[in-house]
């Protein structure tokens, strides 16, 4: 009754004509549904609001429509058309908004128009409502999964989608939908490798796992010549001396430069801040790079152990499985997984899992010393493993066998039982593997019973006793004397120990010992407890030779003295591999649900042609431009430029093409300003290479503005231009207006004083300022010259010594013609061509554009690929960032 | 992909609940509250699976936060995201609690929705989000600048709860938009110390992670550049300039952050978005430029001048069954007292000024002591808080914005170095 009440007077609410009535009345709904309330009885009038132009209260309707339709199917339909509207609508983020929720409203009978508005969505001009399109189509196939066939073919036309924003969500749809499809990925799978670095992380998480998958189907194994050698050597298996054997074999295998690309591109990456994203590099570094190149990812590893106790969890749970394998890889950070007081019990357990996987002859002696004082830790079951840890070591290496030993015997005289159970089961273990040569340690034990309190302490060690008392046979049987004057003060378990060893002893040495035996049997005869006097009775029928006794007597040195099989002591995550790294079904150490299995290498590779795209040669060479490796010491460094959105070009014919080309066929363009952080408003830049007209010393870049916001853009120009000394910036002219959706283009002039530091300045419009920065490749500080072969032979012999840089290289396969040389040098860079007499030589040859230094390129080609590339230029530092541009441009 | 994602508060009341994927019985919540308080530990599993559905927690700000999957998808990720998800919630709400959560569930439903669709992990970029969170939030107390004097910075994760962060810090982000808030820019220079010091009193082992983390509420902020030290050097190698140089092993930097002036200035510049972030990260082991801040020997004594460490904390794990303790403090404002259950002497510190030295005598009766019970005393774990210092010596040489901000502005810098784990081997 109540609780109607109040629903009336929320109803009441929404139907007032005052917003903040409305406002008020969708926040207590959406209130009750937070804490797990039933709300649906409110939906005629909520869904009314449907419409409301307030947009805080639409987002509020729009969380309880998506939770509540699948209930109320047929009130649902009352609002489709207000979304079918909104597809509509000029404003792209009202577009992107209605689809989504359009899309998470779960009714069977709006499949077709869901379908519709997905395929148009898909079209759609703005990457934003693209991407949504991509978030649609799992969700309209969980919905029906009838229309799969539909929906491959859209994602097909996503996946071929150029631009960042796109990438992520239409491969987490591929991976839901349709991940059998590996074909789909084929010709799309160099534009993925080449986007990653600036696809959002999410993205590229997913991303990362999907190329795995087809990195193992596509690829061969860069291992295969090793066969598990991992396995065989546990003990010194270096990382160097791995590579040295690999250097030593001639091996017929070849990378695929496509599974080198990938290697490559997913690099830098390690250095993201995103956990997720250092993992899946971490994943796709174990399970796809050769063994010496492995080792990259300890360090990003390492790094992650600084992050929130719940990401160590995890992370160490992989670090351990990969220490297994690959020890060598950690060992230089064997400090890092040190135990600190603070951390939580799972955490400091893993931390010894690792920290024993990494001992070795060299470390063991300092590993040992940290576990001495983890000993002393009040958490018990971190000591326990600690414990358990020494005794692994102990194993595995046998130079601190008697050291470990020792240690635990001394662990012995602990006042912790637990301590001291868990060291008798480690030393019992330990002495099982070779009792013959501790014989004094057992003798040790022995003379421990006088001292040692804790029962479970002393039932271990006369296990111990009675299990080898062929070893130790002077000193059994006065044990067993000691053992009988105090049996009756004993606690229980240490009485059932000592029938045990009256038994045994019996058995093997019956001289001595078989009054003594009686004695016990005797005593526990009488025992309270009626286990002990079942013992009693059960072990006298046994071994005592009575006319009664059957058979088994005859047997019953075999059944007591039986060879115990000595316990194996290993990692529990010696296995766990199997698991791709980092899946939950790896954390778990068991199948989860939905767990893709990664699939085993190939025999032979499939054919790589599948992979080529005719067009895309300058979209490859555009990601690793951008993206200068600075060393490890600074995360990923991004520079503007990102989005591929080079003009597709043709690829001329060999007889048609001409002698120099105009390089202006091959502009690459760079991002200023994305659309999303410019508020609608993007630009994009690129070198024209066209002289710049006021100013011949300065390099012409030309810019495209365009306004995808809903309102105009006025009075567009430069302010506070903040330049390195020297260089100067020509602005371009004012634009005045730009209306919503139009594109405009500027010319402005930098000179950059022959260096490739960045320009930056602030883009301003009328409401606001951009920070922005243009930064140049070497390439493009240079216009071209024509040269004649005499003079270029005699100013080359001008530019000799410091200022010639050689470097030989092999040639990309696709690369090893004329034609393509020229092409992708003049892409590079901003040179011509100049004449040669020999068809294994191409020249170029230009002039930087501030000092109108001289810069010649030649590059000589000799048998299979094998060539050398030479540039000669009085600028060296401009000489050496243009050498490596272009081996860069020749060598992929 | 995530199939739901709820927040509960440590006592296991539903705060927030959303169901991305549907199709997951309502009593979920309480099958994962029944199986994370069923164990015992100092802390669960990050995984917990129910029949097909997993598990994956959390918790910060004393609550738990936790998201379930079905199908195989990577734990970092959830794990990561729920992290990413904690803090875009302590920007927009200003702190986490409770209270802060049950206040602002609109908002919190806003920005589940932003972030994920349909399982899948949208963006978590809060310049990105800005563009679409409509809801205002609402904080429970008034922004006042009175409680500075007791500043809790907000990055640090003090082992001591007592220092409550101040309100300064802990407004959200959006209230500067419209209520005209004041134009306020904190750095804060955060060191924790993980040290050990061997039973001679040499040292073995001490580590520095530190950060600069920047919490901005300017509206539209354009550039900052902040000037560290200039003798600032990383690695072994580089040395520069001649005095003390101030020395990291490695240092790592958000992706905004630009560096173009950093090799030749040691400037970062970069443009804040609203919100807290970490714009640099660094860590140092081994040698420190200056002496350890604590020394234990039977007493514990402080060799550094400078200012003065708060809530100075010693634990020493004593001999098991220990009945009683008979103590001499030096001064009047510390106390000790013997835990039973955790087999340790608390000695606690409120005020230990700079360069002096403070000792205490503990005297306890063991009964039936024995040469092994000596074993168990030790090591003691010190924990502290040093304001105003960095343990690298690390320092903010101006912090400059650009263009001068309209109206009045604010820029705090604050520095903190605490302890993360220091033990003393006996």
């Amino acid at each position: 009754m109540f609780s109607s009440h109040r629903h009336d007077d929320l109803k009441e609410m929404l139907d007032s004509n005052k917003d903040s009535l409305k406002l008020e009345a969708m926040k207590r709904i959406v209130a009750m549904i937070a804490r797990g309330k039933n709300a649906s009885d409110l939906f005629p009038a909520v869904v009314k609001n449907v419409a409301c132009k307030n947009i805080e209260v639409k987002k509020l309707v729009y969380v309880y429509l998506v939770r509540y339709a699948e209930e109320q199917q047929d009130l649902a339909l009352l609002s489709i058309s207000t979304f079918q509207r909104g597809l509509k609508d000029p404003n792209q983020l009202i577009r992107a908004s209605a689809l989504r929720v359009l899309s998470s409203i779960r009714v069977t009978i709006i499949v077709p128009i869901m379908m519709l508005a997905i395929k148009e969505a898909a079209s759609d001009m703005s990457p934003y409502v693209r991407k949504t399109a991509a978030h649609a189509i799992p969700k309209l196939y969980s919905l029906d999964p009838e229309q799969k066939d539909q929906l491959i073919e859209v994602i097909e036309k996503l996946l071929a989608d150029k631009t960042t924003l796109v990438a992520g969500s239409v491969v987490m749809a591929f991976e839901e939908v349709c991940p059998e499809r590996i074909d789909l990925i084929h010709k799309n799978y160099r534009k993925l490798c080449n986007l990653l670095i600036d696809v959002e992380e999410w993205g590229q998480v997913v991303i990362i796992n999907m190329l795995t998958r087809y990195a193992r189907t596509q690829f061969l194994n860069p291992n295969i010549n090793e066969g598990g050698s991992g396995d065989k050597t546990f003990y010194g298996s270096d990382e160097d001396e791995d590579e040295d054997e690999e250097e030593k074999e001639k091996k017929p295998y070849v990378m695929d430069p496509d599974h080198r690309l990938l290697l490559r591109n997913t690099k830098p990456l390690l250095q993201s801040r995103n956990a997720a994203v250092v993992m899946a590099v971490a994943q796709l570094y174990f399970h796809l790079a050769p063994k010496a190149e492995v080792g990259v990812i300890a360090k990003a590893l390492v790094r992650l152990l600084r992050s929130h106790s719940e990401v160590q969890y995890v992370v160490l749970q992989n670090v351990a499985t990969m220490s297994i394998k690959r020890r060598g890889m950690f060992e230089p950070y064997l400090k890092s997984f040190y135990i600190r007081s603070t951390d939580p019990t799972q955490i400091k357990v893993l931390k010894l899992e690792v920290l024993t996987n990494l001992a070795n002859e060299t470390n063991i002696s300092t590993i040992l010393r940290e576990f001495q004082t983890y000993i002393k830790s009040m958490d018990k079951d971190f000591v326990a493993a600690t414990i358990q840890a020494i005794g692994r070591c102990a194993t595995n290496i046998s130079e601190v066998r008697d050291t470990c030993l020792n240690g635990l015997v001394q662990l012995l005289s602990n006042r912790d039982e637990l301590v001291v159970a868990e060291s008798v089961v480690v030393i019992k273990k330990l002495l099982q593997m070779q009792p013959e040569k501790h014989s004094d340690i057992i003798k040790h034990m022995a003379k421990l019973t006088d001292n040692i309190q804790v029962p479970m302490a002393r039932a271990s060690i006369l296990w111990l006793i009675g299990e080898y008392c062929e070893h130790v046979p002077k000193i059994a049987p006065d044990v067993l004397r000691k053992m009988a004057k105090s049996f009756t003060n004993e606690e229980d378990i240490v009485k059932l120990q000592i029938i045990n060893l009256a038994a045994k002893l019996y058995l093997t040495n019956s001289k001595q010992t078989k009054l003594l035996t009686q004695y016990v049997l005797n005593l526990a005869k009488y025992d309270q407890n009626y286990d002990i006097r079942d013992r009693a009775r059960f072990i006298r029928q046994l071994i005592v030779p009575t006319e009664k006794s059957g058979a088994l007597s005859k047997y019953a040195k075999k059944l007591f003295l039986a060879l115990k099989p000595a316990p194996v002591l290993e990692s529990p995550f010696k296995d766990r591999d199997h698991f791709q790294l980092g899946s939950l079904s790896h954390l778990l150490n068991a199948k989860a649900g939905g767990y893709q299995e990664l699939p085993d290498w190939p025999e032979a590779a499939p054919d790589p042609s599948v992979r080529n795209v005719e067009v895309k040669e300058s979209v490859r060479a555009v990601g690793t431009v951008t993206h200068r490796d600075t060393g490890a010491l600074w995360g990923p460094q991004r520079m503007e430029g990102s989005e591929s959105c080079s003009f597709p070009r043709a690829v001329p014919q060999r007889g048609v093409f001409l002698q120099t080309i105009a390089p202006s066929s091959a502009l690459k363009s760079y991002e200023l300003l994305h659309r999303i952080t410019g508020e609608g408003l993007s630009v994009e830049y690129c070198f024209s290479r066209q002289p710049f007209s006021p100013d011949a010393n300065m390099v012409a870049v030309q810019m495209q503005f365009t306004n995808s916001a809903s309102s105009d853009t006025k009075n567009l120009h430069i302010e506070d231009v903040k330049l390195q000394s020297g260089m100067r910036v020509k602005e371009f002219p004012e634009i005045e207006l730009l209306p919503a959706g139009e594109t405009a283009t500027a010319v402005m002039g930098i000179d950059f004083c022959d260096s490739t530091q960045a320009a930056n300045f602030q883009l301003c419009t009328h409401t606001r300022k951009f920070f922005v920065s243009i930064q140049p490749p070497v390439g493009e500080l240079m216009r071209p010259v024509f040269l004649t072969e005499n003079e270029f032979k005699k100013e080359q012999g001008q530019l000799m010594g410091m200022n010639e840089i050689t470097e030989k290289l092999t040639l990309d396969v696709k690369c090893r013609n004329e034609h393509a040389i020229v092409q992708r040098v003049t892409t590079a860079a901003n040179l011509s061509r100049v004449p040669c007499g020999s068809d294994k030589e191409c020249r170029f040859a230009g002039r930087t554009v501030t000092s109108g230094s001289l810069v010649l390129v030649t590059v000589a080609t000799k048998e299979e690929g094998a060539a050398q590339l030479t540039v000669n230029c009085e600028k060296m530092v401009i000489g050496t960032m243009l050498v490596k541009d272009i081996l860069q441009a020749l060598t992929q | 992909m995530i199939s739901q994602v709820f927040i509960l508060s440590s006592k296991g009341d539903h705060l927030i609940y959303k169901d991305f994927r549907g199709g997951a019985g309502n009593d979920i919540v309480s099958i994962f509250y029944e199986k994370v308080t069923a164990l015992t530990g100092d802390q669960p599993p990050v995984v917990m699976n129910h029949k097909d559905i997993y598990f994956v927690h959390i918790r910060q700000g004393g609550l738990y936060w936790v998201a379930t999957t079905t199908a195989g998808s990577s734990p970092f990720t959830i794990t990561e995201f729920l992290n990413r998800l904690a803090a875009l919630v302590k920007d927009y709400c200003g702190s986490l609690s409770e209270k802060s959560v049950q206040m602002n569930f609109a908002l919190i439903y806003e920005l589940l929705d932003e972030i994920v669709d349909y399982g899948y992990i949208q963006t978590t970029s809060s310049d990105v989000l800005k563009n679409f969170i409509q809801t205002e939030a609402v904080t429970s107390r008034p922004f006042s600048l009175f409680d500075l004097s007791n500043v809790g910075l907000f990055g640090a994760e003090t082992q001591q709860s007592k220092v409550a962060p101040s309100s300064a810090a802990t407004r959200p982000i959006q209230s500067s938009r419209e209520q005209g808030g004041k134009s306020e820019i904190f750095v804060d220079v955060i060191e924790r110390m993980t040290v050990v010091i061997g039973s001679n009193g040499l040292l073995m082992k001490a580590d520095v992670e530190g950060e600069i983390r920047v919490k901005c509420y300017m509206p539209s902020c354009s550039e900052m550049r902040i000037g560290l030290n200039e003798e600032f050097s990383i690695g072994k190698s580089q040395l520069r300039g001649y005095g003390a140089a101030v020395r990291v092993d490695e240092c790592s930097f958000h992706q905004a952050v630009r560096l173009d002036e950093f090799d030749s200035h040691r400037i970062l510049r970069l443009c804040p978005s609203q919100g807290e972030q970490t714009v640099m990260q660094y860590q140092l082991s081994d040698d420190l430029p200056s002496a350890l801040p604590f020394r234990l020997f039977p007493t514990i004594e402080r060799d550094n001048g400078g200012s003065a460490a708060i809530n100075v904390c010693a634990t020493i794990p004593v001999p098991k069954g220990s009945v009683s303790l008979s103590q001499e403090l030096s001064s009047p404002d510390q106390s000790a007292e013997l835990k039973p259950q955790s087999r340790a002497v608390v000695w606690k510190i409120a005020r230990f000024a700079g360069g002096t030295q403070l000792s205490a005598l503990f005297k306890l009766e063991v009964p039936s002591l024995s040469s092994a019970s000596m074993l168990e005393v030790g090591p003691v774990g010190l924990s502290f808080e040093l304001p105003k210092i960095t343990a690298t010596g690390l320092q903010i040489r101006f912090l400059r914005l650009s263009p001068i901000q309209p109206g009045p502005s604010q820029r705090w810098v604050r520095y903190v170095t605490h302890s993360d784990s220091y033990t003393i081997r006996i």
